[in-house]
């Protein structure tokens, strides 16, 4: 056997300088340790390798082929570049679909559209209970036109775009498919995305509406729906974004955003579809930040390698595309400062580099001003810059997976598919992720996470520059936010009380007590939500209405807190 | 204050938004500082939030926000309260506050503690208010 570099003359030399400074040699990982907690030695050898059991063909092999590690396209940045995907909307429709044309012509290539939280909770904004929350954080979208409306003059064949909806997805999806139709695209050549993860929002996001088992039935009808009508659309993406940006650390985001995806398969397999009619149709939303750098890179390569092995030694899959998870990366902004807020562009940089190295498909940055606002329109126009900087400039897209064989970057992907494989074996434990939160077990684990994170930043053991260190004597006060104009929602709300009124009542009334008998009946293909949900869409009945109907039969959901 | 003399304190996120990481580290942050924390949740109307804090006789209302709704919803708590003729209980609130705004709300008497506020400011503003309500 060959002998270890770490029993090596010269070693043992370079070791002795260091090992007298415990705090410099910590191999605990008392001081130096990753984001999540893993250690950081001051040296990685080729030894770490060997400990690891590293095979190249097994563990990293060839991009767009299992399992995928070192990217999921043969030809990755070279073929095609990363898709630059900010998240936006506010105001109005007729504001945002202004906007969305500006953004395309400064390079955005996707469209994410943030809808309010009215719409996001399946409300119409002239509803009396949602005061004070119609297009602050998103565009009120109440009927299919004013999806028209959003998406007036954008060619929905070359740009992809993606419906950032959870309890509502269903009526999302079926805005986007029909104005599809009346734009002559069908269904089935159709794509887009609706993120659909309701699981998360139970854990992590909050935008839930109805409990967890009417939540999943809905959410597999759109699965089956798309495997049958739309299959060139996504009708579910995973989010360990959101459960990192909740307080997790990286092994919990991976772990849990993992744990969602299974329970969403499984209960596919209830409706009889095969895995590699789901899988290939299923994608990911997942932070980049710009800490911990080089643990967020071998995140990205664990969770693909992750996925890769699930699909095929878990659930059998044979198809190619379904090993493969294409990644929407975000700098969701948890680590931005409101102080001294222009470095939060650094800081998107050094995410957006993260991003490049770990080979994700989309990358969107939160603005040097997110953290305390919407953005303006200049803030956003910097982060795409930002991205088109890496993209274009720094030179790291013109190889694939480039830090790959590094001892420390392999050791480490290792470790955190290691470490997030026991969280998946906990979880299988409790039954699985649904019954995993009712019991308050993901979100028990994300509070813990959140609080050590906390008290590390105000211990000052987290540095954070102009958070506690470098921190200004007066905070500068950051202005030129978006906030939306009075007279502009209340033309809004004129809109949909006129569209109301235009509109063949008849029809609406003959769809919403269609999708109410539906729903009244047991989960199952024969009663799919989305064929009366797109036929109450087709009729203009509101967001408030369809979602009102289904209130009635499905009730709401009372929170877990895990406090 | 109960008899075993502990602070009580309800915390509530008001309105449509659902990120409640701040408000439970906070809400970890008093417990393990020994206060009594009642969490209520997401999704709750002023109506439900204070008659709630009147129902556990709190000393503390604690608000989270980050939808831009605290506009609305913050004073309209602060007015219920006023209504309900509720003298004794300090408002709080925290989340995604614009500068801009933070004068018009703490004029209605609550103290805004914005992002980048710590667990420990919290807890001796909180502290201090209590001592300030007994000597009075």
């Amino acid at each position: 056997m060959e002998k270890k570099i770490v029993e090596s003359k010269a070693y043992k030399e370079w070791e002795k300088s260091i090992k007298s400074n415990p705090l410099v040699y910590d191999q605990e990982g008392k001081v130096f340790k990753t984001e999540s907690g893993i250690p950081m030695k001051a040296l990685y050898t080729p030894d770490d390798l060997d400990d690891i059991g590293f095979d190249y063909e097994k563990e990293v092999g060839y991009p767009g082929y299992f399992p995928n590690t070192r990217g999921i396209d043969p030809s990755m940045y070279r073929g095609s570049m990363f898709r630059l995907k900010q998240y936006v909307g506010f105001g109005s429709p007729e504001e945002t679909n202004r906007l969305y044309k500006y953004l395309i012509e400064q390079g955005q290539n996707a469209i994410s559209i943030a809808y309010d939280l009215p719409t996001q909770s399946g409300y119409d904004s002239d509803d009396p209970r949602v005061e004070g929350e119609v297009g602050k954080i998103g565009v009120p979208i109440c009927s299919l036109k004013d999806w028209e409306v959003i998406t007036d003059g954008i060619d929905l064949e070359k740009i992809l775009v993606n419906s950032v909806c959870n309890a509502q997805a269903s009526v999302a999806m079926a805005w986007h498919i029909a104005t599809a139709e009346k734009r002559g695209i069908k269904e089935k050549n159709l794509k887009g995305l609706v993120q659909n993860d309701i699981l998360k929002e139970f854990i992590a996001r909050g935008n839930y509406v109805f409990p967890p088992e009417p939540s999943m039935r809905l959410v597999v009808d759109m699965i089956v729906y798309a495997a049958k009508n739309v299959p060139n659309y996504v009708p579910m993406y995973i989010c360990p974004y959101h459960i990192r940006e909740a307080g997790s650390n990286a092994i919990q985001e991976i772990a849990f955003g993992l744990c969602n995806g299974i329970a969403y398969i499984e209960e596919a397999f209830k409706r009889g579809l095969n895995i590699d009619n789901i899988a290939p149709r299923i994608t990911c939303l997942i932070t980049g930040r710009h800490r911990d750098f080089l643990e967020e890179i071998c995140k990205f390569r664990a969770i693909r390698r992750m996925w890769a092995r699930l699909m095929k030694e878990r659930f059998g899959a044979k198809d190619p595309r379904s090993y493969r998870l294409s990644m929407w990366d975000y700098e969701g902004g948890i680590g931005f400062t409101p102080d001294q807020h222009e470095i939060n562009m650094a800081r998107a940089a050094i995410a957006a580099m993260a991003g490049a190295l770990g080979g994700v498909q989309d990358i969107g940055l939160c603005t040097l001003d997110e953290a305390l606002g919407t953005p303006s329109e200049k803030a956003l126009t910097l982060a795409l810059r930002t991205a088109q900087i890496v993209a274009f400039e720094t030179g790291v897209t013109h190889t694939i997976d480039p830090l790959a064989g590094s001892y420390f970057i392999e050791y480490l992907t290792h470790e955190l598919e290691t470490k997030a494989n026991e969280y998946i074996k906990k979880v299988d434990e409790l039954g699985g992720m649904v019954k995993a939160v009712e019991k308050g077990y993901p979100q028990r684990e994300i509070l813990k996470s959140a609080y050590d994170y906390q008290m590390a930043e105000e211990k000052g053991e987290r540095v954070v520059i102009a958070g506690n260190k470098f921190v200004s004597e007066k905070r500068e006060k950051i202005r030129g936010f978006y906030r939306p104009q009075p007279k502009m929602v209340q033309k809004h709300i004129r809109n949909l009380k006129q569209m109301r009124e235009e509109r063949e009542n008849g029809k609406v009334k003959t769809a919403l007590a269609n999708l109410k008998k539906a729903a009244e009946k047991p989960a199952g293909n024969k009663n799919n939500l989305m064929p009366p949900i797109i036929e109450a869409v087709k009729a203009y009945a509101t967001v408030g209405e369809i979602m009102g109907a289904l209130r009635e039969i499905f009730g709401e959901y009372q929170e877990v807190t895990g406090l | 204050m109960n008899e075993g003399g502990k602070i009580r304190v309800l915390l509530a996120k008001p309105g449509l938004d659902g990120h409640d990481r701040g408000v439970k580290v906070v809400a970890l942050a008093l417990r393990n500082a020994g206060m009594e924390v009642i969490y209520l949740g997401r999704h709750k109307t002023p109506k439900e939030i204070v008659e709630a804090a009147i129902q556990e006789d709190v000393n503390v209302i604690g608000l989270s926000n980050l939808s831009g709704s605290y506009k609305e919803l913050f004073p309209k708590v602060a007015r219920l309260l006023k209504k309900n003729g509720v003298e004794n209980v300090r408002v709080i609130g925290g989340g995604i506050i614009l500068d801009d705004d933070i004068a018009a709300l703490e004029k209605l008497g609550m103290k805004i503690f914005p992002i980048g506020s710590r667990t420990d400011e919290i807890i001796e503003y909180i502290r201090k208010c209590v001592r300030d309500q007994g000597a009075s």
